[in-house]
């Protein structure tokens, strides 16, 4: 009653002074769009677009296209770099297998990649449920951009897979309420293997052998995923990560996986291997699928990748930031070759491996940064060992594969940070050999794995035209030959298979995840780690921890924000 | 209570009765001197009619016919009734040392200070004078009980956290502003008001007296009311003031290793590490010693003559505090001319502040003016009026390197080996190894000497009083805040020694905010016999919009000042704008009440709709009521001589907040061409989320470069039953006054609940981008009490003094938190922020340093463990060290503040002092960080050299780590010290000229007056660094300053 007489007061007083009252309240956002405006047909190539586009959002923090940090820093390859274990010291953690300890940084690093990687995902379950609202008619591309968006979410999907193996499965069909009941371990690790693979399946039968828009997935870039799940699917795991079969059903999937990506002609290796490091060939023939970046494109920086944006030459007044990833002492050992040309397998890391003298793989002077020696391609400008930022922690040696030259039209300082319009591939052509090598060694039938090596060996051995120093000669002393058929046992064939991946994919950090796959990480990384830290005594309190350290800790965050639905991986 | 609205609502309807009225003149003096007591309140008894001396204690009132007498008060004088009778001119002599009777300005209304219900701090007006910096808001620092603020050194002199009685919320604890009646939440406007030019400020404390402002009020309100012409009969009045300020932040500076040193130190960190110290440290340091990591002995350590063997950078030996600050010069003057006729009066303003800045190349200039205008028509029932402030203001800010740090902490951090300048004359920087990629901060500012911040202010209203019969005034006031920001940020290209930027580039920021409001009240007040009622009713619409625009272009040719325009570069341009805004429509009412001067009530509704609340709860009402028991007009108390005063106060009320964000309700959908994490919300890291993409544009041509195709993303849930945050409180007071009004003094006690306070829960991320919503999910309560005690001394001769005191303390804690927010707030899963505040510290225990490897091997097993390494407590007790082994040991908000005041007076000069503190408070204390742990590529503090060695086994200085395998700078009660202080802030001396004197050059006062800012301080001994007050070292530390001034007249 009160209110009524009151409210009725001021009624009289100010009924004249306002005169609609849901009018004035009725503010709207600014430059935004509503649910509904987003599932009309016209926008529907946009949302697709922009799924795409959360491929190349990964950050120096959170990365998703570069695992430089979980496949490289975390295997024999490389060291974190830097100036110091303390600095971005969570990367010391991965490297250290220190992952137990309290988060530093605030979830820096695996956190967000989680959520940089469930970013792909919920753009790509977007677009699809929006062009599920449409009809053939209002958006005749409807079953091809169907196909690409389940591409894009296998991806993601296998990504985090290979990260933290239990991880939960999303889809289209899931409301948020139902996400946040799905746990990481509703599926087993065999099914959610066979749940992603249905999404590159789909992709695989619907998509067209080549897309004008060399961006997008095609159905050879799907088989290929599809291979590459298989393969990994193939080495079955126990719960504590422990290889227990190799399921040749599933290698003999990869092989004719691989043979529809071979025979389909779209693919083959580049004539140079430096070709695929350098941003002019992007989207070549040997690149099967790759996240896009780009540069002076009207956006705040350039769509460009600083995912990698630590690991340049520190001292290099071009550079002049931040000395991140640098090779260790045993990989430059690897790229070792004895008097046939052929890798050492078991003698490569007896002592560290002389340049001056030694003969050498053509791959070491595409990857590694050696004092003297020209860097990415110029002859002009050799690295320095005054380019080394922490020589004292973390040696004399710097990536190289990922970088580019400060006066590529492709590269911008941006602050201390560097950033490059290089694509990241996912899965190029050398892979798929590869891969279908290990499928037949594994088999058994390694004497089809022979010339696929080989192949990519005499590629490599060719590859010495962009590397010369300004007077024209080699600055290492190459010597690649192919692998002879004589020895060529199903042994023999499975520790070159291996060696040829760590030499063809040497810091393009496939490596950690290669050894957890072929079971092989505790024995092979511990001895590493016995010999290295003779070298780098910064590693001395460095072990590997089998059952544990083969994935990542799922986030402790996801697991609170779930009240305890996600589980814990092992050891952790 | 019925019955009275209904007949009120029957007056307001009917009355229409001409009252007859005339003019009473009058001055108003000191009784001991006869010298004028200038701004004297003059009220006439039982309305809040009234008036205001003028510089030569004299006014004019208009009375009605029916009133026979006028109350005069003043600060620190015993208030008046005069009777008039028929007399047109009166003389009133006050006796110095009563109590405060002043007419109180409240929401949209007035009220006598003794009818006062709720909790309303008054400012002592003399106080907002006494700040260097020409920030009324430094000035009140440790000045009103329940007003806590925090500051630094920075020019322009923006307060960094203002909190009336605490943190009630989660997100924004600004409280509001209401400037001549003119509401603003912008507190730059507050900040920059003139302060000759403020007539009075009250801070509106509890739910009873601030819920007029209903979703607006709960972080409390102030008001200002700023001077005007006042009458002196056509004459014009001038006062000049003047003051010149030296400030130096040298007091504050941190002990620091020279070059030499932090090599043994560096030397005696790394052999611990069993590392090398020429690995690390080589290039830098020459260390000779014997190379045995078992007995190491270290012989010399030199600094190698050249930084990375360059020659043209011999090495220094650089002291970066002093290299970074100089002595900061301030001049203030301002301009103030008034006058007016009985009808119509004027006051212009004019001021202009410069300050040069402590930090080289920074710097801050202001100027402002006001115009307050008032002219009335029909013996002052027509009044129009104006207020209106304009200031433009300039700063050069505070830079950062290239890596995002800012200069001040460079000044502490950076290596001493680094010269300022190399052989050339040209800045130096870190080469070779060993060396942090941080920059010559000196470098940096330099570089940064052409950013700008400008700020325009322009700030007022007009406004229109009608009064169509006598006592019903019908207000219309039409307000405008106009708050411009532009921001000139050059990135010039550089190269400082191995760090680099290779590509010069300009952003240009600005931003515009506009908010227009319109208020129209009725207030009227009556007497119905012994029953006196004040009526208010109100509507009032604000409409705010902000637009931003960021432009952003590189590559300039020339890198000159002028140069630096964005049609001026030839590289990539980008350019981004936002435009937001929100609306609020409001009805508002007050009814105060009086009987026989002794029973008070007051009841406050307020009814406010906003375009920020989610359709299902448009519109919030905030009701409150309190009462008021004036104990000493009681009969009983008549004979109790000793007691003058006696009011006891109770109120309850609700209030809002609806700082929720403008469009926190919506779902949204939105283009990112290509935006940065940085430049949208719920980054992750600030700096790096200047790296991330966040955009939806992508290359999916494999162009590389051009226009890309892009697209839409969502970027937040939509919550349709979003609101304001609700505060409930309960206020109860106590004012009182002994001895004639000599000792005065308040104490309130409040208790307060804040509920449905906005968050933005996580969700898994599995759910998705850009579904996070805002909820109201959060409660805390809130508790405290404030206590002020004055004492007006009888004057002994020519000597006077008066002494003021208060104290204040508050405890808030988080009551309710959603399960799946508190892993944002300090905690673990089992200990959560529940029953705490968000601003308490959290973390492990430390106990000691392990003294040996058999202690370390009976201890709870501890990664990276050590003789010589800090133990933390096992807390639960399952013999690990793990992060459930943390818990809350402090808070960084302080348990009692509190302030004291002394002004003395002994003929012509006049002297005060204020000191004010805080007690019960413990916090991180950065300078044990700097002192105490060694960092390889920092500058550290001598602590170092007392740290743990098997030999120096007692010292609380864990042994020199590079590696730091304990993370012993985790939080941790190692950081917890006490860091109470008491600091005397403010010492003035000043000697007013003879008026014989002055006047014979034509001057009416002239005042001369020294002053003494942050003069020295108490502190725990426990508290290492210089100044408990300097919580950030990322920003400029709060200066000691001098300043001498003059305050002319005419």
């Amino acid at each position: 009653m009160k209110n009524k007489m009151l409210i009725s007061l001021l009624v009289m007083a100010g009924s004249s002074l306002v005169s609609s009252c849901s009018d004035f309240l009725d503010y709207q956002p600014q430059g935004t769009l509503s649910s509904e405006s987003i599932k009309s047909a016209d926008n529907a190539d946009a949302v697709v677009t922009a799924a795409y586009a959360a491929l190349g959002n990964g950050e120096m923090i959170g990365p998703t296209a570069s695992m430089w940090v979980y496949g490289s820093v975390r295997s024999d390859d490389a060291y974190k770099g830097g100036g110091g274990v303390a600095d971005v010291q969570d990367v010391n953690l991965y490297e250290q297998y220190n992952l137990t300890q309290p988060q530093q940084g605030d979830g820096w690093m695996g956190p967000y990649t989680w959520e940089q990687f469930y970013r792909i995902i919920s753009r790509a379950n977007v677009a699809l449920s929006s062009i599920n609202n449409l009809t053939d008619a209002q958006f005749p591309l409807k079953k091809v951009r169907t196909a690409e968006l389940r591409f894009l979410r296998g991806h993601a999907h296998f990504m985090l897979k290979m990260l933290f193996k239990y991880v939960p499965y999303v889809d289209e069909t899931l409301t948020s309420e139902q996400i946040l009941t799905t746990s990481n371990r509703t599926l087993t690790n065999d099914q959610l293997w066979d749940k992603i693979a249905t999404d590159f399946q789909f992709a695989f039968d619907n998509l067209p052998p080549k897309q004008t828009q060399v961006g997008r997935a095609n159905k050879f870039s799907a088989a290929a995923y599809l291979a590459k799940l298989r393969l990994y699917q193939a080495y079955e795991q126990d719960d504590n990560h422990k290889v227990t079969t190799i399921n040749r059903d599933k290698l003999q999937q990869v092989v004719t996986l691989t043979s529809a990506v071979i025979s389909s002609g779209n693919y083959s290796l580049f004539p140079d291997f430096a070709q695929n490091f350098i941003p002019e060939f992007d989207n070549g023939v040997e690149s099967v699928f790759a996240v896009q970046y780009s540069i002076n494109d009207g956006t705040t920086l350039g769509r460009l990748q600083f995912e990698t944006g630590l690991n340049y030459p520190h001292g290099a007044p071009q550079y002049g930031c931040c000395g991140f990833h640098q090779p260790s002492q045993n990989l430059a050992n690897a790229f070792g070759t004895d008097a046939n040309g052929l890798p050492k397998f078991d003698t490569f890391n007896t002592g560290s491996i002389e340049f001056k003298t030694a003969t050498v793989d053509t791959r070491v002077d595409h990857s590694i940064g050696i004092d003297g020696h020209p860097y990415k391609y110029n002859p002009a400008l050799p690295f320095s060992n005054s380019w080394i930022r922490d020589a004292g922690t973390y040696g004399f040696f710097q990536s190289m594969k990922e970088q580019q030259l400060a006066t590529s039209s492709f590269y911008k300082k941006s602050g201390p940070f560097i950033g490059t319009a290089k694509n990241i591939d996912i899965i190029r052509y050398a892979d798929v050999l590869l891969m279908r090598a290990e499928a037949f060694i594994e088999l058994g039938q390694q004497a089809q794995a022979l010339p696929l090596i080989n192949q990519i060996r005499a590629r490599a051995a060719a590859s010495t035209g962009r590397v010369k120093k300004a007077d024209g000669t080699n600055p290492s002393n190459y010597l690649v030959k192919p692998y002879e058929a004589a020895s060529w046992t199903q042994t023999y064939a499975r520790k070159a298979l291996q060696f040829e991946r760590r030499l063809e994919f040497a810091l393009e950090s496939p490596r950690f995840f290669d050894l957890v796959r072929w079971g092989i990480a505790e024995p092979t990384l511990n001895s590493y780690l016995t010999v290295e830290k003779t070298r780098r005594p910064f590693l001395s309190g460095a072990r590997f921890t089998a059952g544990r350290d083969e994935y990542l800790p799922i986030p402790q965050r996801e697991i609170t924000f779930t009240k305890g639905l996600y589980k814990q991986n092992p050891g952790y | 209570m019925k019955n009275s609205l209904f007949a009120l609502l029957a007056l307001l309807l009917t009355m229409s009765v001409a009252v007859a009225q005339r003019v009473v003149t009058g001055t108003v003096v000191d009784a001991k001197n006869n010298e004028s007591l200038v701004g004297a309140n003059i009220v006439i008894p039982g309305t809040t009619t009234g008036t205001v001396a003028d510089v030569n204690g004299k006014f004019t009132l208009t009375l009605p016919a029916s009133a026979t007498a006028i109350q005069v008060s003043f600060i620190g004088y015993l208030a008046q009734t005069v009777p008039v009778g028929n007399a047109s001119n009166v003389t009133v002599s006050l006796v110095a040392g009563g109590e405060l009777a002043e007419v109180v300005v409240l929401g949209y209304t007035t009220s006598r200070k003794q009818d006062l219900t709720g909790a309303v701090a008054i400012v002592d007006i003399a106080t907002v004078n006494k700040t260097s910096t020409g920030n009324p808001m430094q000035a009140l620092q440790g000045r009103v009980p329940g007003l806590y603020i925090e500051k630094t050194g920075t020019p322009s002199g923006d307060a960094s956290r203002i909190l009336i009685r605490g943190a009630n919320t989660l997100g924004n604890t600004d409280p509001l502003y209401i400037i001549d009646g003119v509401p603003t939440k912008v507190s730059q406007v507050f900040q920059s008001l003139n302060p000759s030019t403020i007539q009075s400020i009250q801070v509106l404390k509890d739910a009873s007296s601030a819920s007029i402002y209903g979703s607006r009020a709960s972080n409390g309100v102030i008001i200002v009311t700023t001077k005007n012409g006042a009458n002196t009969d056509g004459k014009l009045n001038v006062q000049f003031n003047t003051s010149i300020t030296a400030q130096s932040e040298k007091s504050q500076r941190y002990k620091l290793l020279n070059a030499a040193d932090r090599g043994r130190a560096l030397w005696q960190a790394s052999v611990n590490d069993g590392v090398d110290p020429a690995d690390g440290f080589g290039q830098i340091y020459n260390f000779d010693w014997n190379r045995d990591f078992r007995n190491p002995r270290l012989n010399n350590v030199t600094v190698r003559p050249f930084v990375g063997g360059d020659q043209n950078v011999p090495v220094g030996d650089t002291d970066w505090q002093s290299v970074m600050y100089q002595t900061g010069v301030i001049t203030n003057n301002d301009l103030s001319i008034s006058g007016g006729t009985k009808n119509s009066s004027l006051l212009i303003n004019v001021g202009h502040l410069n300050n040069t800045g402590m930090l080289r190349y920074t710097g801050y200039n202001r100027l402002t003016g006001r115009i307050n205008g008032l002219t009335s028509k029909f013996d002052g029932r027509f009044k129009l009026g104006v207020n209106l402030q304009l200031v433009t203001s300039k700063e050069v800010p505070t830079a950062t390197d290239l890596g995002g740090s800012p200069t001040p902490s460079l000044a502490i951090s950076l290596a001493p080996t680094i010269p300022v300048y190399d052989k050339n004359g040209e800045f130096a920087g870190p080469i070779g190894a060993g060396y942090s990629d941080r920059n010559n901060p000196l470098y940096m500012q330099y570089l940064n000497r052409w950013d700008k911040i400008d700020r325009n202010i322009v700030f007022g209203n007009i406004f229109t009083e009608i009064e169509p019969i006598r006592g019903l005034i019908f207000r219309s006031s039409l307000g405008l805040n106009s708050t411009s920001y532009y921001n000139k940020n050059i990135e010039q290209s550089f190269q400082n020694g191995f760090i680099a930027r290779p590509l010069n580039s300009l952003t240009i920021n600005t931003s515009r905010f506009m908010s227009l409001t319109w208020t129209n009240t009725l207030r009227y007040n009556f007497d119905l016999g012994a029953h006196r009622f004040n009526v208010l009713a109100g509507v009032e619409s604000i409409r705010d919009n902000q637009n931003d625009i960021i432009s952003y272009r590189e590559n300039f040719a020339v890198q000159t000042e002028d140069f630096f325009v964005l049609s001026a570069a030839s590289g990539n341009a980008s350019s981004n704008g936002s435009s937001t805004g929100s609306r609020l429509l409001s009805q508002f009412a007050r009814v105060d009440y009086g009987f026989g001067d002794r029973y008070l009530a007051s009841v406050t509704l307020r009814r406010d709709g906003s375009s920020r609340f989610g359709p299902e709860n448009r519109y919030g009402f905030f009701p409150a009521a309190a009462i008021g028991w004036r104990i000493d007009r009681e009969g009983f108390m008549q004979n109790v001589k000793a007691i003058s005063t006696l009011k006891l106060r109770a109120g309850v009320g609700r209030i809002g907040n609806q700082d929720i964000g403008d469009l926190a309700r919506f779902g949204l959908f939105e283009p990112r061409y290509g935006l940065l994490a940085s430049q949208v919300p719920n980054g992750h890291q600030p700096f790096f989320d200047q790296f991330a993409q966040v955009g939806t544009a992508y290359d999916i041509n494999g162009a590389k470069t051009g226009t890309l195709p892009s697209g839409f993303v969502q970027t937040q849930g939509a919550n349709d039953a979003l609101k304001w945050e609700t505060t409930d409180e309960l206020n109860v007071g106590l004012d009182f006054a002994f001895l004639n009004g000599s000792l005065a003094g308040s104490f309130d006690y409040f208790t307060r609940q804040t509920s449905g306070i906005l968050i933005k829960p996580p969700v898994a991320s599995a759910v998705g981008e850009g579904q996070l919503r805002f909820i109201n999910g959060a409660t805390k309560t809130n508790k405290g009490f404030e206590l002020n005690l004055s004492y007006f001394g009888k004057p002994v001769g020519n000597f006077t003094y008066s002494v003021s005191t208060n104290f204040a303390r508050f405890r808030d804690k988080v009551t309710v938190l959603p399960e799946e927010v508190r892993s944002a707030y300090a905690g673990n899963g089992v200990t959560t922020i529940i029953g705490r505040s968000q601003l308490d510290l959290f973390g492990y225990v430390a106990d000691g340093i392990f003294q040996s490897q058999e202690e370390v091997n009976n201890a709870p097993r501890q990664p990276g463990a050590g003789p010589g390494r800090i133990r933390y407590k096992d807390l639960n007790g399952d013999n690990k060290i793990d992060p459930l082994d943390q818990e809350f040991f402090g808070t960084s908000l302080p348990g009692l503040e509190y302030g004291i005041n002394v002004n003395l007076g002994f003929k012509n000069f006049d002297f005060s002092l204020f000191g004010s503190g805080i007690a019960g408070r413990t916090g991180f204390d950065n300078y044990i960080f700097v002192n105490n742990f060694i960092r390889g590529r920092e500058n550290v503090g001598p602590g170092v050299f007392d740290a743990w060695t098997p030999q120096n086994t007692t010292s609380t200085i864990p042994a020199l780590t590079l590696a730091d395998v304990n993370n012993e700078t985790r939080s941790s009660t190692y950081f917890n010290v006490n860091t109470s202080y008491f600091k005397i802030r403010n010492i003035q001396l000043g000697y007013t000229l003879p008026k014989d004197v002055i006047g014979k050059v034509g001057l009416s006062a002239l005042r001369l007056y020294g002053m003494v800012e942050n003069v020295f301080w108490l502190k725990s001994k426990s508290f290492s660094g210089p100044d408990p007050e300097r919580v950030d070292i990322s920003s400029i530390p709060v200066p000691r300053s001098f300043t001498f001034g003059l305050n002319v007249s005419f």
